[in-house]
């Protein structure tokens, strides 16, 4: 029999700072608010965003010792951060050595170490092919950051990093819960890092992927809402700990929530950089993977979305869910209006709601849009889910959703 | 703990030799590398003048695909199309529980180098199609949309364990029974990023690559995709499809040792290979011969040397080894993908390709390379192929032979 799965730590950073408290506050929108992006290169075009929501400032040199940090990327430092952070929650922190001998490390990253390739190329078409820095070329790979973190842990199971942009964090999720579930690693630190470097802000707006300023100036995300135009680009790391829950049960460590079901598809009717309209089919495949793992709809008292402002996204998210639930849809929140796209920000709050550690209401939203014909909750507190559904459909066609179980809290032991 | 096998049914690639399996295969016996000069992009400035390049797309290979997709994506479309014709499949997998796992490291990075140089030149102006397949995930989205996968579509970017690590996600997949039958594949092209970078570690060879030999001094770059159909046991016989051979194994596992370095002493390539045997329920005693990593590069010949010698002990000197690298480059995230099909294909016709390459074979190494000719394996029945990436990740699959080609 499949061992059930549990996650025992979790940890991020990201604009609102680092910890679960950080980011629980962030939830409640006590998050500061996006940052002016350098748009002094010259990559940005006129009228296009100006503002994501960055990690500036915020010091990680109690979590990544600075003789460490130097020989590391951004987003590589942010992935360390919040691997230690979550390592700690589930008392993993400072084992012996050996310790993490068969720990898998899995990384998901929508766009990779972006400074590190923009210096790079910036070496190699401003001097010369020569001049290229071989330190940048080593971070320069999507897979730098678990490498990273397995290299400072000691961590020597399989180690692989996943690139499919917004789905990027579940499919990570899905090949950790695969990994511990099936014996091939003791458990696996599941990692989501994103950087929004100016050249990416520029890309990704010149894509018209991004909100666009608003009359007062602010850029906003509005997860389902009738005004959305785009999401709110922003930066930093979410990390779990997975552990099969048996093993955390037998050293004593408390689980924030339980695995129940991963299920992945993808909708071929996407373009390559926007949403397609293939709901049917996602919302087939969400439904059969579901009957897999034993999971009925009717037992998801919560979905938290990854709509994230998106046009077309948000548009077959919705349509998904309403064919999913029909007309008994559960409460659904958006966590992106509070902590915008990429960072890995969606899992961490998934995990801190089955938790009971952050209520997450959809900021940003406020003008129901009758297309979609689903207003998500805008106003805490909510109940405490006891099985919630974590959605991320990616621009490009790839989607991945996970069912999280609410786990009854219980003393921790000291391990 | 042991899986449930998986049976290839269809092979697709695209390589310095041409467009097709049969071209590959003829070229990997010919013992003649395809890494020459190349034309890719000016390199007029860069220490080593290398490459395995793909030669220009015949007109039917164009034909059908937009014109926003980067080479990579046309590469891997090319090699989709060959494999899914062979395995007597539809080119539309709608119907099928299909899912599709890739390996790429730099996906359309040659494009994106076109448009940063516009963003940057003097006009400061770039098309921003240019970036309509960009990342990693480029080519897999790209063959999946195309083949209308409703299924897992998952590209892993662990550089260049990346394929073999697909391989491994889409086992997992089918024993599962999450899919009956999955893509599987991988995809790079030449660009200036990875050919500067590897030349700035110093890691490329001035002349085609010599793994294995004494005189050995980097790697090659190549360039290229190759496609597995992989599917269950049970939709295989359903079909009534030919099994070309049965993907048993992966295991991986990471070294944990340094960033660009292998572990010296080859213990994370032999944990990965150890790993892959138990997921195939089988022993190294059973492995026939084996397409190593093969880099050129001194270290890690060396570590995969020592490697051979822990899995196989006193028997590492008589398993015939060869390098898929020699041959065609390093095609990095898709290296994994390129090795296996060649695996395939010298299960199925009961040869090992040579490992070309100027020099003599470094005794000190003790190994059993496969040079000058090819080596007749009638009775083969078990092979690995073993890959390892930047940063200390390694992965390794066990394929057997199916039926005769």
């Amino acid at each position: 029999m499949t061992p059930r799965v549990a996650v025992t730590g979790v940890g991020a950073v990201g604009a609102f700072g680092t910890g679960s408290d950080a980011l629980a506050a962030a939830l409640a929108g006590h998050a500061p608010a996006p940052a002016a992006v350098d748009r002094s290169a010259g990559y940005h075009r006129p009228g296009g965003a100006r503002r994501a929501r960055l990690a500036v400032g915020v010091d990680l040199s109690a979590l990544v010792p600075p003789a460490q940090a130097r020989r590391m990327s951004p987003p590589a430092r942010f992935a360390m951060a919040a691997t230690r952070l979550a390592l700690a929650e589930a008392g993993l922190a400072g084992l012996p050595a050996g310790g993490h001998a068969r720990t898998a490390i899995v990384a998901g990253t929508a766009f990779g170490p972006a400074q590190v390739t923009e210096q790079l190329l910036r070496q190699i078409f401003g001097q010369g092919p020569e001049a290229a820095s071989p330190a940048l070329f080593t971070e320069s790979v999507a897979s730098a950051s678990s490498s990273h973190i397995a290299l400072a842990l000691g961590a020597r199971g399989p180690n692989l990093a996943i690139t499919q942009r917004e789905a990027s964090d579940l499919l990570a999720l899905a090949e950790g819960v695969r990994l511990v579930a099936t014996g091939a690693a003791e458990r696996a630190v599941i990692v989501v890092v994103e950087e929004m470097i100016p050249l990416l802000h520029a890309v990704l707006d010149r894509f018209r992927a991004l909100a666009l300023p608003g009359a007062d100036g602010e850029e906003v995300a509005r997860p389902f809402d009738r005004r959305r135009s785009g999401v709110v680009g922003a930066e930093g790391a979410a990390a779990l700990v997975l552990e099969p829950e048996a093993a955390a049960e037998e050293r004593g460590a408390r689980a924030l929530a339980t695995v129940a079901a991963t299920v992945r598809g993808f909708d071929p009717s996407a373009p390559a950089w926007d949403w397609g309209e293939g709901d049917a089919g996602l919302a087939r495949r969400l439904a059969r993977g579901l009957a897999r793992a034993g999971v009925a709809a009717g037992s998801l008292d919560l979905v938290v979305s990854g709509a994230s402002g998106a046009r077309r996204g948000d548009r077959l998210e919705a349509a998904v869910l309403g064919r999913l639930f029909g007309g008994a849809p559960p409460a659904v929140t958006a966590p992106k209006g509070a902590l915008g796209e990429y960072g890995g920000g969606l899992l961490a709050a998934a995990v801190l709601v089955a938790a009971g550690r952050a209520l997450a209401p959809t900021l940003g939203f406020a003008e129901a849009d009758p297309a979609l014909g689903l207003s998500p909750v805008v106003a805490g507190p909510l109940a405490r889910p006891r099985r919630l559904l974590v959605s991320a459909l990616a621009s490009g066609g790839a989607a991945a959703w996970a069912v999280l179980d609410a786990v009854e809290p219980r003393p921790a032991r000291a391990v | 703990m042991s899986g449930a096998r998986a049976a290839i049914t269809g092979l697709g690639a695209v390589s310095g030799y041409g467009w097709g399996v049969e071209a590959l295969w003829r070229g990997v016996l010919s013992g003649q590398t395809a890494i020459r000069g190349f034309s890719r992009f000016d390199h007029a400035g860069y220490r080593t003048l290398v490459a395995a390049q793909v030669p220009d797309a015949p007109a039917h290979a164009a034909a059908g695909h937009g014109l926003r997709l980067s080479l990579a994506d046309r590469f891997a479309l090319e090699a989709v199309a060959e494999a899914l014709a062979a395995a007597r499949l539809p080119g539309r997998l709608d119907d099928l529980e299909a899912g599709l796992f890739f390996g790429s490291s730099t996906g359309g990075m040659w494009e994106s180098e076109e448009y940063f140089a516009g963003l940057t030149g003097p006009r400061r102006r770039a098309r921003i199609a240019l970036l309509d397949s960009q990342q990693p995930s480029g080519p897999g989205d790209a063959v999946a949309r195309a083949c209308g996968v409703g299924g897992p579509v998952e590209t892993i970017a662990s550089a260049c364990a990346s394929a073999t690590l697909a391989l491994g996600a889409a086992l997992a997949a089918l024993r599962a029974g999450e899919v009956e039958l999955a893509l599987v594949g991988g995809s790079d092209s030449l660009c200036r990023l990875t050919y500067a970078g590897f030349n700035s570690l110093r890691a490329v060879d001035e002349v085609p690559c010599r793994p294995f030999r004494a005189e050995r001094a980097g790697m090659s770059i190549g360039e290229g995709a190759a496609l597995l159909v992989v599917e269950s046991e049970s939709s295989a016989a359903r079909r009534g499809a030919r099994v070309l051979a049965w993907l048993e194994g992966v295991g991986a596992s990471c070294d944990a040792h340094h960033m660009t370095s292998p572990d010296p002493e080859g213990d994370g390539i032999a944990r990965a290979v150890a790993a892959a045997l138990a997921d195939a329920g089988t022993r190294a005693e059973a492995i026939d011969f084996v397409n190593v990593h093969g880099t050129g590069t001194p270290h890690n010949d060396a570590a995969e040397a020592r490697m051979l010698r822990r899995v196989f002990g006193a028997r590492a000197a008589a398993v015939p080894a060869t390098s898929t690298k020699a041959s065609i480059g390093h095609y990095l995230g898709a290296a994994g993908a390129i090795e296996a099909l060649v695996t395939v294909l010298a299960l199925a016709r009961g040869l090992v390709p040579p490992t070309p390459g100027a020099g003599t074979v470094d005794g000190a190494l003790g190994i059993d390379l496969v040079v000058g000719a090819p080596r007749a394996v009638p009775g083969a029945r078990r092979a690995l192929s073993t890959n390892l990436a930047f940063g200390g990740a390694n992965a390794a699959c066990v394929l057997a032979r199916g039926e005769t080609a």
